[in-house]
C-alpha cells in the first residue's frame, strides 16, 4: 500500500493504491540460450557488453488500471502500475 | 462512546473519510476496477467541442453502482466531511463535469417529463419519492425510519440518468443536493416545480440519512420489525 505521490510519477494525491512488484532470483530458470550466450561471450565471440545471459524476474502481466483524484481535483488513470504475475524471462 | 474515542486527536482532526473510502475501494479488486472504469470513461475527452460521452459515462456509473457492494459505494458517496478538501472530493465522486453538469440548466419539470418517458428512470424516481418522502410522523423524517431505503433510491437515481442528483457545492456545514435543473421558465407551474425541486434541495429525510451514514449512527436506527 503506497500513496500515489510516493510512486514518483509526478502525480500529487493522497489516495492509496496497492503496489505489487516482482522479486527473487532466477537460477532455476537458466536456459540453453543463457549457457550458450555465456560461453560465447567468454570466448569473445560476442563483444557487446550489454548482453544479458541470465533470466530475470519481471512482471508477466499487470493489474487493471487504477484511477485517482489528485490534490487539484482532477482525475487520472494509470495503467500497468502494479504486477499481477511474475516470471523469469 | 463515540467512534473516535481513544484515537489520536491530531489524527482524527486530519482524517478525511472520503479519502479513506477511496482507499478502501482501491484495495478491493472489484471496486478498483469498476471505479477506474467509470472514471476513465467519464474523463475521456472526445473532441474539442465534446468534453466526454455522457451516455457512456452514465452507463459506466450504472455498472459501478450495480456491481459493487454498497459498503464501498455508499462510503464514497455519503462520507462525512469536516473540511473543504474532503467535501470537494465527495462532490467529485461521480465525475460531475461529465455526468452532472451541462451547458444549460433545463427546467426541472421538463427534466421530470423526460425521465418519466424512460421506464427505468420513471421507476427509480418513483422509488426516490416513496423512500425519501419527508415525513413528520417519524423521528428521522424518513418513512418507517428507514435510512437505507432512502440512500438506496438516491444511489439508484445517480446510476446514469439526466435526473442524476449531486452535491451542489463543497460546503461542510450544510448538505445541499440537487439535480442539474432550475425552475426558471416554469410559467404558471412555478409552484409545482419548486415543490419537486425541494424534494432534493430541502429534504430533511435525505439530509438526515446522508448525515447518519457519514457519522456511523444509522446502525442504531435499523428498521423496526
Amino acid at each position: 500500500e503506497v500513496s500515489v505521490s510516493e510512486l514518483g510519477l509526478g502525480y500529487e494525491s493522497d489516495e492509496t493504491v496497492l503496489f505489487r512488484y516482482c522479486s527473487g532470483t532466477c537460477d532455476a530458470a537458466v536456459r540453453s540460450y543463457d549457457l550458450s550466450l555465456k560461453s560465447m561471450r567468454s570466448k569473445k565471440r560476442i563483444k557487446k557488453e550489454k548482453v544479458r545471459a541470465r533470466p530475470c524476474c519481471r512482471p508477466l502481466a499487470y493489474d487493471d488500471d487504477v484511477s485517482f483524484l489528485d490534490a487539484y481535483n482532477r482525475y487520472y488513470t494509470v495503467n500497468e502500475l502494479s504486477a499481477k504475475e511474475c516470471g523469469c524471462v | 462512546l463515540p467512534l473516535w474515542a481513544g484515537m489520536d486527536p491530531a489524527a482524527s482532526s486530519k482524517s478525511n473519510h472520503c479519502l479513506d473510502a477511496a482507499k478502501a475501494c482501491n484495495l478491493n479488486d472489484n471496486c478498483k476496477r469498476l471505479r477506474s472504469g467509470y472514471i476513465s470513461t467519464c474523463s475521456r475527452e472526445i473532441s474539442a467541442s465534446e468534453r466526454c460521452s455522457r451516455r457512456k459515462c452514465h452507463k459506466a456509473l450504472r455498472q459501478f453502482f450495480d456491481r459493487v457492494p454498497s459498503e464501498y459505494t455508499y462510503r464514497l458517496l455519503f462520507c462525512s466531511c469536516r473540511d473543504q478538501a474532503c467535501a470537494e472530493r465527495r462532490r467529485q465522486t461521480i465525475v460531475p463535469s461529465c455526468s452532472y453538469e451541462d451547458k444549460e440548466k433545463p427546467n426541472c419539470l421538463d427534466l421530470r417529463g423526460a425521465c418519466r418517458g424512460d421506464h427505468l428512470c420513471r421507476s427509480r424516481l418513483a422509488d426516490f419519492h416513496t423512500n425519501c418522502q419527508a415525513s413528520f410522523q417519524s423521528l428521522t423524517s424518513c418513512p418507517g425510519d428507514n435510512y437505507q431505503a432512502c440512500l438506496g433510491s438516491y444511489a439508484g437515481l445517480i446510476a446514469g440518468f439526466d435526473m442524476t442528483p449531486n452535491y451542489v457545492n463543497a460546503s461542510t456545514t450544510s448538505i445541499t443536493i440537487s439535480p442539474w435543473c432550475s425552475c426558471k421558465g416554469s410559467g404558471n407551474l412555478e409552484e409545482e416545480c419548486e415543490k419537486f425541486l425541494r424534494d432534493f434541495t430541502e429534504n430533511p429525510c435525505l439530509r438526515n440519512a446522508i448525515q447518519a451514514f457519514g457519522n456511523g449512527t444509522d446502525v442504531n436506527l435499523s428498521p423496526k420489525s
